[in-house]
C-alpha cells in the first residue's frame, strides 16, 4: 500500500514538475557524474560533471614520484587488513596496477600479502559470495589458525 | 629475620603460577618462552640441581597458529612397536584429535632429555579453551606476554573505523568501484 502511495506521488510529481523527476534510470546508476543546471539570462546550460568522492579528505597526499605505498614508507604486514583491503574489490580480487598506481614490486608484494591474509581468514567479508564467511567452518586443515612470515615473500623492497 | 627478608625468602622459593594465552601463537616459538618459566631458568638462583621451576597454565591451545603450510606439512611420527606399525600423522589431524597435544609435544621437545624433563612437564597445564578449573585459576599471579599480537579480523573492526581509515588508493575519476 505504501509503495503504491509512493508511486502515485512520484507519478503526479513527474507530471506537474517534470524537471525534478530523476528517479527512473534505464542503465546502472554509478553516481560518478551529476547533472547540473545553470541559467544565464535566457540560456539554460545543462552539464554532466564529475562528483567529488566523499572520502577525499582521507586521501594521503603524495607529492613525490614514488608509488603511494613507497611514499608512506610503511612496513606493511599481512595482518594490516585496513591497508590491504583498500587494494581489493568487494569479492577479494586484487585491483590492477592501472587503478592502484603501485610500483611493480609493491603490487606483487601486496597481492601476496592479500593471499596470506585471505588464507589466515582475516578478511572473510571480502570474498566471493560462495565462500564460507566464517574461517572456522572451512574444510580440513584450513579451519585452523595460520600465520605467515613476510620474509618469505619473493619480491623484496 | 625481618618481615622484608622473610617475604623475600618466601618470594624466592615459592612456586609461581604463570598464565599463557596461546591464541594465535606459534607453539614451537612459545615453547622456548614457556620452558624458561617451567625450568626456572629466569631466576637468579637457578641451578640444574635446584628444583626451582614454576607452573605454567596455557589456555586457548585450540587457537594456536602454525606458520605457512605447516598444518599439512608437519608430520608427527608414532610407532606401535610391531612390524609395519609406523604412522605419520599431519599436524592438523593431531590437532583435530587432541587440541592440547601439539602444544604439549612442542614444550616437551624444547627441553633437554634429562631426568628433570618429566617433572617439569608435570608443572605444565594445558587447556584447549578458557575454561580453567577454579582451583587452578586462583593460584595464578603472573601472565606471560604473547609473542605476537592477536591479528584483527576486518569484519570485526567497527565499520566507522574502516570508513575513516586514511586512504592510499585514489581511483581514477571515471572508475566504478565494484
Amino acid at each position: 500500500m505504501a509503495a503504491l502511495c509512493r508511486l502515485t506521488v512520484q507519478a503526479s510529481k513527474a507530471i506537474f514538475f517534470p524537471q525534478s523527476s530523476r528517479n527512473v534510470s534505464l542503465s546502472a546508476v554509478s553516481r560518478l557524474k551529476e547533472i547540473r543546471e545553470k541559467k544565464e539570462g535566457n540560456t539554460l546550460i545543462i552539464s554532466g560533471e564529475f562528483v567529488k568522492p566523499k572520502d577525499e579528505h582521507l586521501q594521503i597526499k603524495n607529492n613525490t614520484t614514488a608509488c603511494p605505498l613507497c611514499a608512506t614508507g610503511l612496513d606493511v604486514k599481512h595482518t594490516d587488513v585496513l591497508i590491504l583491503s583498500q587494494f581489493l574489490r568487494s569479492d577479494g580480487c586484487m585491483l590492477p596496477r592501472r587503478i592502484t598506481n603501485l610500483c611493480k614490486v609493491q603490487q606483487k608484494r601486496v597481492s601476496v600479502m592479500v593471499a596470506m591474509a585471505q588464507k589466515a581468514g582475516l578478511m572473510p567479508n571480502l570474498n566471493p559470495p560462495s565462500s564460507k564467511k566464517d574461517p572456522k567452518r572451512r574444510y580440513g586443515y584450513k579451519k585452523y589458525n595460520t600465520y605467515f612470515d613476510e620474509a618469505t615473500i619473493q619480491w623484496k623492497l | 629475620m625481618s618481615i622484608i627478608q622473610r617475604s623475600q625468602q618466601w618470594g624466592t622459593f615459592a612456586r609461581i603460577w604463570h598464565l599463557y594465552d596461546a591464541k594465535w601463537q606459534d607453539p614451537y616459538l612459545s615453547a622456548e618462552r614457556i620452558k624458561m618459566y617451567l625450568m626456572g631458568l629466569y631466576k637468579p638462583i637457578y641451578h640444574p640441581l635446584n628444583d626451582c621451576g614454576d607452573h605454567v597454565v596455557v589456555i586457548n591451545s585450540y587457537d594456536i597458529a602454525l606458520r605457512g603450510d605447516e598444518w599439512r606439512r608437519r608430520a608427527y611420527f608414532h610407532h606401535t612397536g610391531y612390524h609395519g606399525g609406523a604412522s605419520w600423522t599431519m599436524a592438523w589431524e593431531v590437532h583435530k584429535k587432541n587440541p592440547t597435544m601439539i602444544m604439549n609435544k612442542a614444550v616437551y621437545k624444547s627441553m633437554k632429555g634429562n631426568l628433570q624433563r618429566r617433572y617439569s612437564m608435570q608443572r605444565l597445564h594445558i587447556f584447549k579453551d578458557e575454561n580453567v578449573p577454579e582451583n587452578i585459576m586462583q593460584n595464578i599471579s603472573n601472565q606471560i606476554k604473547q609473542l605476537r599480537p592477536v591479528p584483527l579480523r576486518l569484519d570485526e573492526i567497527p565499520p566507522q573505523e574502516v570508513a575513516e581509515f586514511p586512504k592510499l588508493v585514489k581511483y581514477p575519476e571515471n572508475y566504478i568501484a565494484q
